[in-house]
Parts: C-alpha cells; structure tokens; sequence
C-alpha cells in the first residue's frame, strides 16, 4: 500500500495529450467538464451542488429545459459563473445495475460526440461512476481509457483530455490504468 | 418458474453482495440468537411503542438472518421451514426492508449490550444498510449527504471558498473579542503539534464551537493548524454501511495530517466522527496510521491538567446534565474523560438516568436527522430521552457530538422542555481565565460636547445595524418579537411577518438588506417562497438567514436550484448569536475589520 501523494501523470495519444490530476473538476478552467448527470438532470448534491453554488441558477434553468435522458445520453449546457465554459451532462450507469461496462462505454461515446460537435479543445472528466454510484476505480479507468484512446486515435478537434479526480484509490486506479497504456 | 427467475436484478445483487460481507463477526451474530427477548426492553423504539414487534432488535434482526439462512447457512438450504429461511425477489421487499433498517433503528447498539448470546445486531443493521446502498436503495437524505461527502469531500457540501471564509471570519471575531491582533487560526501550516479536523455542521450551522476551540488552542499556546481540504472528521459511511465511502473520507483526513507532518489529530466533539476516523477508518481504508489521534475532549483534559489554560468553574454556573453519545460511549468507552472535564468547567453537574454505556441514543444516531421521511417514528422514540432529560431537572444538557446536540435539540424542542443544548467546548471556552495583556494608558484628552451635539443620535449612530431594514419571518409570535427587539436594539429597522405571503409581499415593498425565514410557517410552502425571493430580479441584493427548528426541514431550501441563504441558524437562538451571523451575512464583520 502506497501512503505517499502522487504527482500528476499524463501520456500522449496521437496530437493530444491526456492528464490526470488531482482537483475538483468545478472549479477548473477548460472548455468542458463532463456532469455525471440524473436521468432528470436535476443537478443535486455533490458536484451537482457545487455547479449550482459557483455557477448560479442559470445551468439548472436551462437544464429544465430538456426532456430527461436515458442512461447513455448525454447533452451540453452554459456553466454559468464556472471557470469552464460548458458542461457535458452525461447520465451513465449506476449502483450494480446490469450492463455496467457497455452503458459506461455509451456514455462516454456520447460525451466526447458532444464535445466535437461543439468544438471543444480542453476537455475534462471525473472518474466516471465511481465513488458514490459506486463503480470499481479499476472499471471505470479501463472503460474511460479505452474509449478515449480509441476516439483520439480518430479524427478530432480535442487536444486535451483532463482526466479529474479526488481520491487517491481513484487516483491510483487512473494511473496505472495509463502506465499500462503507454 | 424458478426462484432465480422471478428475482429483480437488485435482490440478486443484495444477496450476491451479502455473502461477500459476511465475516467470522458478522456470521456469529447473525448464527447466536436464540429469540431470548432480553434485547427487546434496551431499545428506545420498543419503549415509546408498546405492543408493536415490528421495533423489537430480534424481529427486525429476522429480516436479514432469513436472507443468511437461505442462502448461505446449510440448516436453511436443508430444512428451510425450520430455521426460518427466506429470500427477497422484488424491489419492494427491498424498499420494505431499506424502512426497517434505516427508520427502526439509529445502530446505537444499546440492545448488543443485553443479549447473552453477544449478538451486535447494530453491526449487521449497518451492513444491511451498506447491501441496500449498492443497489441504489436508500433514504433520499442518505443519497444527498453521501454524494456530498464523496464529491465535495464533506458532508454539507460546504465549499472549500466558504469554509475558508468560515475560519477567517471566526479569526476575526476572537481577534476583536481579546482585543488581540496576534490570536489566528493557521491554515495548512507544517510540523505543527496538533491538527484539528471538524465537523461540516460546525462551518454551517456553528461557527462558534470553532472559534471556541481556537481560543482554547490559543489560551494553551499550542502550536496547531487546519488543514485547507481533507478537513471534514464526520464520515457518512458509517451510518449508510458504505465501507467503500468510509475508507475514501478517512484516508483523506489522514493524507492530510501526513503531508503537514502534523504530530497529532484532533477530532472536534462528534461521536461518529470520532469513532469513524479513530476506531474504523484505517480498516475501511486499508492504511496504517502513523501518527496519534484523540478527542477533543482529551485534549482539552490534559491541558487543564497539564496546567496549560486556566479555568474558573464559576463562569458556568446552571445545572448541567451529560448525554453520552452512543459511539463515543459504548462504542469507544469515553465514559469518564468527559465527566472529569465537565467537573472542572462547571459548578453543577447532575448524572443523568441511565448514564454511560446504558444511556439511550439522543434518536439522531445512525444518520436518523438526515432522513425526514422518518422523523415523525423518531421523534415518537423520543419519549424516552425526553423522560430522561426531564428528570434531571437540568437547565443545560451538555454532549460531545454534534449529532446528539441535532437530535436533543429535536426532542427538546418536540416534548417542550426548557432545556439548552452545548458542548464541552463552549463550556471551557467560557471558563477560559485568559491573562490580561498589560496596557500602557494613554492619557484622554476630554472632548467637550456642546448641547446640540445630541448624544442619543450619536449612540444610535454608532449601532451596528444602523440604517438597515431586516423583515423577521416566523409565525411564532415569541420568537417574531425576540428576533425583531435584538435586531431593533442594535439598530435595525424591523418588519414582522407572520407568513411566507407576509414576508414575499413585505420583501417586495420594503426592499430589506435581510430577511430571516422560518421554514415552517401556514399557508405558502416556505420552499417555494424561498425560490420566489431568489427569483426576484429586484430583490437580487437581499440577503436570507433561515432560521428553523426543525432541521429536516433544511432540504426544501437546499435541494432548489437557485442561490442558496446566506446563513443558517438553529433554533433556540441566542443574542450573541444572532448578531453574530447577521453581521456575517451583512458583511459587517469584514467592513468593521
Ligand atoms: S441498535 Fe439501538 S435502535 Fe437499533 S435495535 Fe438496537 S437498541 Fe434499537
Ligand atoms: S438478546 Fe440476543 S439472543 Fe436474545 S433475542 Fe436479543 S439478539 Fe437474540
């Protein structure tokens, strides 16, 4: 068991490069950050709180305005006062729900078609589904990594992929998912 | 058709996942129960409602041991009728058993104590809980505080912006209060002695308890610091049974106290906290501790006794009463430390019945207060506590958790006893004999004061809330004339409102700096009144303080999108703090400084 604090890592894939850092992913600035969202968009607790403190009441509003989404779905809004200019809501999957892996990796498909329709270059993720929707660190790394690469590895406008988290366990599982990728 | 076949996804997972936690611990507890009953009379649930079995420890314990026999004990598989086996195959047997576990029983493991058999029915309580929260079934409060906790890295979401203008704030306040410019609260300083992590609920609801604790680490010449992020010692995880979320919050505060090479944690007065962070984080999270932890209350002892503060018991002289917390006592055997402490600060001290390891949960153990779908069943298992706090006759019930002082509060409140609520720390504060800095005087020169300098207009001048407007909205017409005589008495031009149509149409019209919102009031929902206020473009400069008793009720302004209050206070309010916060939130404080 590792007890020191590690430093940032970061590979690069193609013309892109892909960072993981340690932080909170409402409070920095890029083009996008990704909201793991409700089905309803309602934005909640947790980072969903702090969208709505740092950010004002404008995302929630115009969040009202869509139809709820289906796991998979994801769509695009303001960030209000935020340091980002936008946000991805993504609503993926959660809590052992069956499929994990294939709804995670539709999620994260729609996330990054989102980001290249509205021509985003800085784009940044949590660890997504871990933590509270409880998902494996180790599952989401692998599912997130590999579709990452993938589309990186196609046509596209993104030169920065920010991988965000806060845990140390999450952090682990991000960086060795990425050593073994490079 | 097969059994498989008819279960739901989530029951699968339930009872896949329960055969992952069952331990040598877990097994004897749920194997022992021979249905002697001598558990039934220890839990305050069964006592406040006679005649109804759903409370007993044994019969809710049922609930999850048919699940072990059938599935993962041989007497089941063989002879299920026997040993009364069962399954669950729908989410609303699910849901069914998420109301047993989370609304019957505060895991105060008062019925572990009395059952011969050594069955800690509290331990597989939590791990129920923890197999219900995997599949995403849980109280609606549970899911809040929890997704707060892993993402914000606290339990109320407070932001690292606001907790840090928290501590300045309060450095302030006791730098005026001692006339002293030296006195601070460190942030982030390295190799200090002492590290102190608090509770969310203290940046939010009460800020005193950290000045307090500043004055005391001040008084006694500490060398200590807060950390900036990892700061929270609470962890949800134990009430929702996510071991999972309480290694991830443990390890947090203890990477913090390792990267500042800070010698000692010290945990603030929260029972849960405490037991979480110094008995059960380091197992959830896998890390061995390399440095010293303690309560609060500890240090404070030693410092008395080490003759590092003084403290003159006569500053508190009410009769005191103590209620153990459940985690701290019978959980981690704080039983004397507290009562020794409680001894030296206070003049009248009077035990309450039973006390220690026998007292009875303040009914806001377990994540009870967080959970408002069940609050009418917990106030009614109230009765007890309120018994209890009766007999003592006691003006002030002292306790070293932030929890019981938000579930005694409650019951207080609820059965109308004239009783306050605090803390050990703000009794030593209070106690605290600081040496006065000796002052060279500087000779007055006086000023002569012609008769038309009138000194009434200066006096009201020099009011602190001169020229502010503030509307009080409460419909307690006690607590309206209280808060407006305070606020008029400091200056304040004051509307009462008696509604939450009062107060929108008063707000409207009178255009206050402030306005402090009951959360309970007749006609419009308080919440809406609350988004209505927000929403107003030309009231975007005011300012709310909700000030409430009911803090279940706490959701209805919190979950809106929409800006939230400006400050917070719970009911019973007190002078000092009431102008405390509302020169805070008018940012009169900072102006004065
Ligand atoms: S742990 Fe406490 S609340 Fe739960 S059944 Fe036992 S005595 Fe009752
Ligand atoms: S006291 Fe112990 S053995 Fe008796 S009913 Fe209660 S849990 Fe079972």
């Amino acid at each position: 068991m590792s007890q020191t604090l590690q430093e940032d890592t970061s590979i690069q894939i193609n013309q892109c490069v892909v960072r993981l850092i340690r932080d909170d992913i409402t409070d920095i600035e890029v083009d996008a950050f990704v909201y793991y969202a409700q089905h309803d968009l309602a934005l909640g607790s947790g980072f969903g709180g702090a969208i709505a403190v740092r950010g004002g009441p404008s995302v929630q509003k115009e969040l009202d305005e869509f139809d709820p989404l289906e796991t998979g779905g994801a769509i695009v809004s303001g960030a209000g006062n935020l340091k980002a200019d936008s946000i991805i809501h993504a609503v993926g999957p959660r809590f052992r729900e069956e499929d994990i892996e294939g709804k995670l990796r539709t999620t994260m498909i729609n996330a990054l078609r989102r980001a290249e329709e509205k021509g985003f270059r800085r784009i940044a993720f949590p660890a997504m589904g871990a933590g509270y929707y409880g998902i494996l660190p180790a599952v989401s790394a692998e599912v997130m990594l590999d579709v990452i690469k993938s589309h990186l590895e196609g046509e596209t406008g993104i030169s920065e992929v920010i991988i965000c988290v806060f845990d140390t366990p999450q952090f682990n599982a991000f960086q060795s998912t990425m050593t073994n990728l490079n | 058709m097969s059994e498989k076949k008819q279960r739901s996804h989530k029951a699968e997972m339930v009872i896949e996942r329960l055969g992952q936690k069952l331990n040598r611990q877990v097994v004897g507890s749920l194997a022992a129960c021979v249905h002697c009953g001598m558990c039934t009379e220890s839990c305050h649930y069964v006592l406040a409602n006679p005649g109804d079995p759903t409370y007993a420890p044994a019969y809710k314990a049922d609930k999850v041991r048919k699940l072990f026999k059938r599935h993962y004990d041989w007497t089941g598989r063989v002879f299920p009728w026997w040993v009364k086996a069962g399954s669950v195959f729908t989410d609303e047997e699910l849901e069914e058993l998420k109301d047993t576990v989370f609304g019957k029983c505060t895991n105060c493991r008062r019925c572990t104590l009395n059952c011969p058999m050594g069955v800690d029915f509290a331990t597989f309580n939590r791990m129920t809980r923890g197999l219900l929260v995997s599949v995403g079934i849980q109280p609606e409060g549970v899911a809040v505080v929890s997704k707060d906790q892993w993402e914000i890295g606290n339990q109320m979401g407070v932001l690292k912006e606001d907790y840090l203008d928290t501590l300045e704030w309060m450095e302030e306040e006791l730098q005026d209060e001692l006339e002293d410019p030296g006195v601070t609260i460190p942030v982030d300083a390295s190799d200090c002695d002492v590290l102190y992590a608090i509770n969310p609920r203290e940046v939010k609801y009460d800020p005193r308890s950290i000045a307090d604790a500043a004055k005391i680490f001040h008084a006694a010449g500490e060398k200590w610091t807060m950390p900036s992020e990892g700061w929270d010692q609470t962890n949800f995880g134990l009430f929702s049974g996510d071991d999972a979320l309480g290694g991830s919050v443990a390890r947090r505060l203890y990477e913090k106290v390792i990267e500042l090479n800070a010698g000692k944690l010290v945990i603030s007065e929260c029972g849960h906290g405490y037991r979480s962070t110094r008995c059960e984080g380091s197992n959830w999270a896998g890390f061995d501790v390399p440095f010293e932890m303690e309560s609060s209350v500890l240090t404070m002892l030693r410092y008395i006794k080490e003759g590092r503060i003084k403290v003159d018991r006569s500053r508190n002289t009410q009769l005191v009463t103590f209620h153990d917390s459940c985690n701290n006592a019978r959980s981690c055997g704080l039983f004397e430390e507290p009562r020794e402490l409680l001894n030296l600060v206070c003049e009248n001290f009077q035990e309450m019945y039973p006390n220690r390891a026998e007292n009875y949960c303040c009914t806001g153990g377990g994540g009870a207060m967080s959970m408002s779908e069940y609050t009418p069943q917990r106030l009614k298992s109230g009765v007890i506590k309120a018994d209890q706090l009766k007999e003592t006759g006691a003006e002030v019930v002292v306790t070293s958790c932030h929890n019981c002082v938000d579930g005694l509060s409650d019951v207080i409140k609820h059965y109308e006893i004239d009783m306050e609520v605090t803390q050990l720390v703000n009794l030593v504060a209070n106690a605290l004999v600081i040496e006065e800095k000796v002052v060279v005087p500087v000779e007055e020169v006086p000023v002569a004061v012609t008769a038309d300098e009138v000194p009434v207009a200066a006096a009201l001048e020099a009011l602190p809330l001169s020229g502010r407007v503030i509307v009080v909205a409460d419909d307690e017409p006690d607590q309206v004339e209280f808060l407006a005589t305070v606020l008029e008495d400091n200056g304040a031009t004051v509307h009462r409102a008696g509604t939450g149509d009062e107060a929108l149409e008063l707000a409207r019209r009178e255009k206050p700096d402030l306005l402090t919102l009951d959360l309970h009031m007749p006609g419009r929902d308080v919440g809406e009144v609350f988004e209505m206020l927000r929403e107003d473009p030309e009231l975007e400069d005011l300012k709310i303080c909700v000030i409430t008793g009911r803090p279940e009720l706490r959701r209805l302004i919190y979950d809106r999108s929409v800006r939230r209050p400006e400050g917070y206070l719970d009911k019973p309010v007190d002078e000092a703090n009431l102008m405390l916060n509302v020169r805070k939130i008018l940012e009169l404080a900072h102006e004065e400084g």
